[in-house]
């Protein structure tokens, strides 16, 4: 016991120091964004002598973030929303029940994980502008939801798994189809595995570039990423405005997470005690 | 725990349906119909380029006001790769911007030839050839870009050198070197991280080390890697890295921003800049003012040599094959060069533009020079190089400068690239 | 559902807290759900949960990879849409680069543990309740909602020659180090900055995974006064293996296909070539290069090798936490 105490504070400071080395960038980039451009040639690490905040504006206005903000939000919720559905039925499928070639479902899954995208890259576009899927948000939606699916089919089976096989039985006596087990049993005891996959499913969708470049052709279907991404030109050195297109698109994720870590931290002790 | 279920179900129809409703009833395809236009480029999201956007696009409706111009900025990393997916799938923009030289002759295949829409603007605007493969145009110039030896003229004076004549010999410019070196300035701002710097370094320095015939024959195909000449190009590379002449670690620093600040912030005397977009006049003058700006002929290293400016077209707009009709997105790629929108696109973005006739002289000397060399320019060596062999060139570089390769054993694997392609 | 463990003898399927028990001891069906109502539709039911995963990973996925590795056997240019056998294959494995980024995988490949261990130790010492845990769990997460392209542009200026790095070095009487600069360091210090970026993503797997630890087994170790590392070892990782392997396979992919945006900010695949990754390799053939029947050549390959790779580490976890 005393051991572990002493071992609690001897990793502390080490791990004090590496907490300071993850917000020092966000702070980096907070500081430039309030530089000017001369000044952020002339220093880069220096602080900035003022807070101008007509770089965040600029940022905001040149490329109608305002419209890439509703379209990612409006894309990311639905993606997340249709990746947890999808990954907890097949999660509680693959993990709790016996059925005839289950194994190579989930291996056809895992599969599936291993597909960079940049490998599909060129037929999938092919295949969505057939389908007359491209530059629309469905189209979007369902190339996330393809992208990250595998993910979370592995994870959600993987938690399902520790769910002892006892609870569902009692269920099933009390007369619950399988479908009442999934959604009144698996589905509320899956909570933590839901948020914490979601989370990352979420941060995934909200900074892909790539994907929402190649399936939405058209400037006002962009997502927030995609506009901060073009706030880059050729060669452009506007660093600050830039690192302001950068806060923009990192602030509401950092207020998403720092809100639902706790959320996590609730449904870490549930679990705990439930299992 | 069922109403929780329920209201996840409506949420998630809800979202579907919303995402589909937003997407029905619209021109969901990105280019091809009738009434619209859509032009990809990476300049037009850039508020300097708004103008001449304007202008380009007033141009244009006088002569088809019933057609509508869209122009989608994509980011640069990414355009050649998102170009590639949109010509595979035959879906892509009608009008697009390309750099001249290999990114748009590797990609012509998808290109209408331009020769008969755009007769009238070749006597007026330059550049040309960057975009011309098989002697047919595919596309129309908008600038000139090309790799001026600038120099700090603030640095020269505080080295004791004087500052409206520099040096036209290499073996003067090396001593000028040393005075600048004591001065307590690098001689050469220089970033080679992708590579790029010895591309510079063979184009800037290129016309007073290789013979009028062989800078010709160079262009115009028929390289001689064995000409001791051509070997001193990379022999002068390593000899200036190993002599200090450059900035320390060139290899990891950046070409665009990196080198250029170091010259802009007078730790280095020289760069070999471009005249287009930036690390040009225009983009130093926040710290150099146009009387400290110099540009400066290449020295001449082999005598007899006579030292001109390396310039091709830099970017210019071509009409994909898909278009509906070629002759109205033509008609939108000669709006795009007008003397007008490209007279706002040199005075905001900072650009030599290919229209010769723009008068420049408020510029300052810096850019004066410049305008006045392009009359006896020839094409910049390193663009009529492969994609393929530009990028061995860099990886050579690099090794160069690091110490792990000959200069003989680096020529022989650039003539075996250059000659397999 | 384990690969390899094809027999889950009962309904349901074994859970397997500890998954080296996988397999065995099943707990004979307590009570078995009533048979009358719906059996058909019961039995249907699996399929009708796996159905649109499924659906949507062959149609979105696999079938593209099956139309790019067709793509592959066809020719660039000149020879665009040309069947030309193993031509393009041939070239890869001829091309000096490509050979780069293949060592560069297997470098990978050997990091990976301990690309794992980080976030793993740090998210134990989290859930033992370190001081000042909340804050770092809030905290160590930063980096991972900065893009790529950002992260990379910081660490540029801090490993810049010039840097600041540098001059720390320098006030205590070191030499100045190129670290983006020398082809014998900027691997590592790409994949260092790729672990320091991502490494918050594994931490909230891990802590996700704590979740089923039992809590009581953990008391009991530190009733005995079992010492950290013993800890760790004999309950934490035995209890968390299949988290820990979910996060090697999860860690390894994003090695292989998320290296981008930081390779092309850090290094641009150099110095030398010596940063390149077969990702980028893609990248550069599709779009500098405009060759796209030798990028998806080379896509079929990093498939291949990314399958190979992540069962060979599953099959070895596996055997790891048996034998634990």
């Amino acid at each position: 016991m005393s051991r572990i105490r002493l071992s609690r504070w001897l990793v502390a400071i080490p791990m004090a120091l590496l907490a300071l080395a993850t917000v020092y960038p966000l702070l980096f980039t907070a500081n430039v964004a309030m530089k000017t451009r001369r000044d952020y040639i002339l220093d880069r690490f220096s602080l900035t002598d003022a807070l101008r905040w007509e770089n965040i504006s600029t940022a905001w206005n040149s490329v109608g973030m305002g419209r890439y903000f509703v379209n990612s939000l409006l894309v990311v919720t639905s993606s997340v929303v249709l990746l947890l559905l999808f990954g907890s039925m097949a999660g509680f499928a693959l993990s709790q029940l016996r059925f005839r070639g289950s194994t190579a479902l989930f291996l056809g899954c895992l599969a599936g994980l291993f597909v960079p995208f940049q490998v599909i890259m060129v037929p999938l576009a092919r295949i969505m502008a057939d389908g007359g899927l491209i530059d629309t948000y469905p189209g979007l939606i369902l190339v996330y939801v393809a992208q990250f699916l595998p993910f979370t089919v592995f994870l959600m089976t993987s938690y399902y798994k520790t769910i002892p096989p006892e609870i569902i039985d009692a269920a099933r006596i009390d007369g619950n189809s399988v479908y009442g087990v999934y959604r009144r049993i698996m589905l509320p005891l899956g909570t933590p595995a839901l948020l914490s996959v979601g989370i990352l499913n979420a941060l995934f969708c909200w900074n892909d570039v790539l994907m929402a470049l190649v399936m939405m052709p058209s400037a006002d279907h962009r997502t927030l990423m995609v506009g901060v991404t073009s706030l880059r030109g050729q060669y452009s050195d506007d660093i600050p405005t830039f690192a302001s297109g950068v806060l923009i698109a990192a602030v509401p994720v950092l207020v998403v997470y720092l809100f639902l870590q706790r959320q996590i931290a609730d449904g870490v002790a549930a679990g705990s005690t439930k299992g | 725990m069922k109403q929780r279920a329920m209201w996840s179900a409506v949420l998630v129809v809800g979202l579907a349906l919303a995402g589909c409703g937003s997407a029905t009833g619209k021109d969901s395809s990105p280019g091809g119909s009738k009434g619209k236009l859509v032009v990809w480029d990476w300049k037009s999201g850039e508020p300097s380029a708004k103008a001449y956007l304007e202008k380009a696009k007033a141009d244009f409706a006088k002569k088809h006001p019933d057609v509508t111009v869209e122009f989608v900025a994509q980011p640069f990393d990414q355009y050649y790769t998102l170009l590639g997916a949109a010509i595979q799938s035959g879906k892509g923009p009608d009008v697009i911007l390309f750099n001249g030289g290999g990114q748009i002759r590797d990609r012509v295949d998808a290109l209408v030839p331009l020769d008969e829409y755009v007769a009238e603007d070749k006597q007026r605007l330059a550049g040309w050839d960057a975009f011309t493969k098989e002697s047919k145009i595919y596309a129309s110039p908008v600038t000139l870009q090309g790799h001026p030896i600038y120099y700090n003229k603030a640095l020269y004076a505080k080295a004791g050198l004087d500052p409206d004549s520099p040096a036209t010999t290499w073996s003067k410019f090396l001593a000028d070197c040393g005075a600048i070196a004591k001065a307590g300035a690098k001689c050469f701002a220089l970033g080679n991280k992708e590579g790029a710097g010895i591309q510079f370094w063979l184009s800037g320095l290129g016309s007073g080390i290789l013979t009028a015939q062989e800078y010709d024959n160079w262009i115009a195909g028929k390289r001689d890697w064995t000409s001791p000449n051509v070997k001193r190009v990379f022999q002068l590379w390593k000899e200036a890295g190993d002599a200090g002449l450059n900035n320390e670690g060139a290899n990891s620093t950046a070409m665009f921003n990196d080198s250029f600040a170091l010259f802009q912030s007078a730790k280095a005397a020289h760069v070999i800049g471009l005249m287009s977009d930036v690390g040009h006049w225009k983009d130093f003058s926040e710290f150099l003012t146009p009387e400290k700006l110099g540009v400066m002929d290449a020295p001449v290293v082999t005598p007899g040599t006579t030292p001109s400016l390396a310039y091709d077209g830099g970017i210019g707009y071509g009409v994909a094959k898909w278009t509906k009709d070629p002759k109205v997105s033509a008609d939108l790629v000669r709006a795009l060069t007008s003397t007008d929108a490209l007279k706002s696109f040199y005075a905001d973005a900072g650009a030599i533009a290919s229209d010769t006739t723009i008068d420049v002289s408020q510029g300052g000397p810096a850019v004066t020079t410049l305008v006045s060399e392009i009359k006896g320019g020839k094409p910049a060596l390193h663009v009529a190089l492969s994609s393929k062999t530009l990028d061995l060139m860099g990886r050579l570089s690099q090794q160069l400068l690091g110490g792990s390769i000959t200069v003989d054993e680096a020529v022989k694997q650039l003539a075996a690239s250059d000659q397999a392609g | 559902m384990p690969i390899g463990n094809v027999h889950p003898s009962v309904r349901p399927a074994q859970a397997g807290r500890t998954d080296g028990a996988a397999g065995s001891a099943p707990h004979r069906g307590v009570g078995r759900p009533r048979r009358a109502r719906g059996l058909r539709s019961e039995r249907l039911a699996p399929y009708i949960l796996v159905a649109p995963a499924i659906l949507i990973i062959v149609v979105m996925r696999l079938y593209p990879l099956l139309l790019g590795v067709n793509f592959s056997f066809t020719g660039d240019g000149d020879r665009n849409g040309m069947a030309v056998g193993l031509d393009n294959y041939l070239e890869l494995f001829r091309a000096p680069l490509f050979r780069t980024a293949l060592g560069n995988v297997g470098l990978l490949v050997l990091l990976l543990p301990v690309a794992v261990a980080i976030p793993g130790l740090l998210a134990t010492f989290i859930y033992l309740r370190v001081p000042g845990h909340r804050v770092y769990r809030g905290v160590y997460f930063f980096p991972a909602v900065l893009s790529p392209v950002i992260v990379g542009g910081i660490f540029n200026l801090l490993l810049a020659f010039d840097g600041p790095l540098n001059a720390a070095l320098g006030s205590v009487g070191i030499g100045a180090v190129d670290w983006l600069g020398d082809p014998d360091i900027a691997m590592f210090m790409v994949v260092g900055v790729h672990v320091w970026a991502t490494f918050g993503m594994s931490l909230v797997v891990f802590l996700a995974g704590f979740a089923t630890l039992d809590s009581a087994l953990l008391d009991a170790a530190r009733v005995d006064g079992a010492s950290l590392p013993k800890v760790i070892w004999h309950v934490i990782i035995p209890g968390l293996s299949r988290t820990i392997q979910f996060v090697f396979v999860t860690t390894m992919i994003g090695m292989l296909t998320s290296m981008f945006g930081l390779l092309y900010v850090m290094t641009s695949g150099g110095p030398e070539g010596s940063t390149y990754l077969p990702e980028y390799y893609i990248w550069i053939q599709q779009g500098q290069m405009n060759r796209p029947a030798l990028a998806s050549a080379a896509s079929t390959v990093l498939f291949v090798i990314m399958i190979v790779v992540g069962l060979l580490q599953i099959k070895l976890l596996k055997r790891a936490a048996r034998e634990a």
